[in-house]
Order: structure tokens, then sequence, then C-alpha cells
């Protein structure tokens, strides 16, 4: 099987900035509750005509230039995101339009577990057709939030991560997993909009566009699941959770990411968190926090790296790799 | 497995939420330091320890005011019977 390495990386998020303390006056709590609750202290959100694509095409741009390669080398786009440019036609066509992409492009949405799908899916399609992807997470999950809905805007920030894959000799991939339950469809959830329940002016008048969270359940199964696809990896990778260098999970909520640490034994040292500077920024959060690591130089080659997420639907997956030589 | 006493339950959710006492006659919503999510990394915690018993998000479905952790652990009693 061909290998692969992350050859570049970018970000990209709002310069906007909303502080916990904004918002803990507007909903009438203290600025303490807030950080308390979810470990966020300030997220970024889009202002008028930026975009979920607007965010990618940023993000995307700065990791082909790190990878010193152009829109026209990228065999394969995949754009994860659960917020997209509009219903139709998928978000990676405006991202392939403006980064002048030659190759395919299409989108995965999988929420917050995207990023994680978009890699193995990335990972099956260099197997089989060597040549560079570009795999971008973007989110602007602050436009589905109920502006009244206090639990769901204290956690939700914009953002947008990008990955290059470029084949390489080494399969640097350990192990990987990937899960599903759609039994859970009822957890976090947009309901107007689509197929099932088109937009009219009751749904409108309703605020059903708008995501609605049943924040107990998300919280048990994101522990459950994210527990059981760790151990599931590193139990066909062979590698003790003490071993890993680097965890870079979903970056949902400080005491979710605390719970799993707890019940799968990786060390807390091992964690990338920034999500007290960007809150949950969805399909983004990951290649944002491993964006950001790298920057910082924390990542070298040989580490053990784990990623893991999970999202409505629900979903979840964790792909262990040992990073490859390309440092930032 | 048998079922555990209601003090062993307040102290489970003592460690989980840092919470310095949890009375099982005191309202949980009155508690200091213990909110819906440190009952939700409980409940991961039980659900673990007593797979037999099908004990779900839905304990805390009508919590209000008044609801203490003895009427929770009334609902796990009675739930343990059923999978016996």
């Amino acid at each position: 099987m061909t290998g692969f390495d992350i050859t570049g990386w970018g970000m990209s998020v709002p310069e906007r900035i909303v502080t916990s303390a904004e918002l803990a006056e507007r909903f009438g709590v203290d600025e303490h509750w807030v950080v308390s609750r979810c470990g966020i202290r300030e997220r970024r959100a889009v202002n008028p005509g930026q975009t979920t694509a607007s965010l990618a095409v940023e993000a995307g741009r700065r990791a082909l230039d790190k990878a010193g390669l152009t829109g026209a080398d990228i065999a394969h786009l995949i754009v994860a995101t659960a917020t997209p440019e509009q219903p139709s036609p998928a978000t990676s066509a405006f991202v392939h339009h403006e980064l002048g992409i030659s190759g395919s492009a299409h989108d995965v949405n999988s929420e917050c577990a995207g990023f994680v799908y978009g890699l193995v899916s990335a990972m099956a399609l260099i197997a089989i057709d060597p040549r560079p992807i570009l795999l971008i997470g973007s989110d602007t999950h602050t436009l589905t939030a109920n502006p009244a809905d206090r639990d769901l805007s204290i956690l939700v920030g914009d953002g947008a991560g990008a990955v290059v894959l470029q084949p390489g000799a080494e399969n640097r991939v350990k192990a990987w997993n990937l899960g599903a339950d759609g039994a859970c469809t009822g957890s976090l959830k947009v309901l107007a909009g689509g197929s099932r329940m088109p937009t009219t002016q009751e749904t409108l008048d309703a605020g059903l566009h708008y995501a609605q969270i049943n924040g107990n359940e998300i919280y048990l199964n994101a522990v459950r699941y994210t527990v059981r696809t760790v151990r599931e990896t590193l139990e066909s990778a062979k590698v003790d959770a003490a071993d890993i260098d680097h965890v870079v999970p979903h970056q949902a909520n400080i005491r979710i990411i605390n719970s799993i640490l707890s019940h799968t034994g990786l060390r807390p040292e091992a964690l990338i968190t920034n999500l007290q500077k960007y809150g949950n920024t969805a399909s983004a959060s990951i290649p944002i926090a491993l964006t950001e690591a790298l920057e910082e130089g924390r990542i070298k080659a040989g580490d053990k790296v784990l990623l893991a997420g999970f999202g409505a639907g629900m979903t979840w997956g964790s792909i262990l790799m040992e990073w490859g030589g390309v440092a930032a | 497995m048998s079922l555990p006493t209601i003090e062993e339950l307040a102290s489970q959710l003592e460690a989980v939420s840092g919470a310095a006492e949890v009375s099982p006659d005191a309202p949980l919503q009155h508690i200091a330091d213990v909110d819906s999510l440190d009952l939700m990394e409980w409940l991961y915690g039980f659900q673990n320890q007593y797979p037999h018993i099908p004990a779900d998000e839905s304990l805390f479905a009508d919590l209000d005011d008044t609801t203490t952790l003895r009427d929770v652990y009334a609902k796990i009693v009675d739930l343990a019977p059923a999978q016996a």
C-alpha cells in the first residue's frame, strides 16, 4: 500500500473574537460559569461576507504554500464540513474554483468527525491514485446556532484547517478506526432545510433552521464512542496509550476531552488543545490544533500522533500515525 | 453483580465532580460543584461498572429543584430487576 506524508498545513480563523465575558453578559450568567462549563475563553465568528468556503480557501492556500504546491498539482480535493456554503453544489466546488484545483472534488459531512473521516478517505484515495490530495475541514457553526440558545452559543466557533498529503514510500498510519450510530440522529440536529422538512415560513418562524443540541446525550455518547475508537485503534496498532506522544482530539469541550483521557489512559501531557481560544470549530478543530502544534514545533519526526474525533450522527473516528520527516 | 449502596454512588459523584460532599437527600441542582455534565460523567462510570443495569440519561430527564440522589437511586433499583 502506498503511504503518504503530510507535507503542508494551514489554518484560517475569522478576525472577530467573541469572548466568554461577552456571552456571559448576553445570557445573564457569569464568565466563570461559561469557562468552567466548557473551557472556552473566546471563539472566532465570521463577519458578513466570510463563509465556510472563504475560510477553507484561505486555509487551503496556506497548506499548499507550505507544501510548495499549487492547486494545479492537486489530484483530489476533500472538504469536510457540516455547514456548507449552500445546499448545492458542494462547498468543495467553490473551493476547487478559487484554488485552481486541477483534479476532483467532493465534500464529507460527518459533522465534527469530518476531518478524521476525510483523512481516512484521503488515505484510501492516495493508495489507489498516488498523487497529492488537499484535505480541508471548515465550519461556520456560529451561523447555525440560535442566538438565544445559550448552551450551543457558548460552545461553537468558526474556522478552517487544511493539510496536504503527498505519496510516500513508507506507510506511517499504524491503525485507524471509524464508526457511526445512526440511532443517535437526535443528539444534535438542524431539523429544517432538507428533504425531510423543507424550509417554509413556519419552520423559519419556529427557528427550526437553527441547530438544536441535547447536551447530556452528546456528552455521554462522545465519551463512550471516542473512548471506544481510541482503544480499538491503539489495540490494532499494538501501542500502549502511555506511549502516544501527541493526542489531537476534536476540540469540543475540555470536560469531554479530560474524561476521554482519563478513560483511555492517554497522558494529559500528550494533549494538544486550543479550544480556549477558538471554541468548537467542528470539522476544523483537529486540523487547526494540528497546524498550531506543528507551527510551534511540538510535533517531531517519529512522534506517535493520535487524532480522534466525534460528531453528530453520531460519528466517530481515530487514526494513529507516526509523524514523517517534514518539519514546520 | 450486586447493586451499589447509595453511599457508594454519592462517593462516586463526589469523585467525579470534586464536590466536598454529596448528600443523598440534598437536591442535586443545589449541590455546589455538581452540574449536568458531572451527572453524565458519573453515569458513564456507572454504565461501565454495572452494564447489566439499563441506566441511561433518562435517569435525569425530569430532574428538577427537588430531585435528590435518593430519587435517582430509587429509579436504578427499579431498573435492576428488569435485567435479572
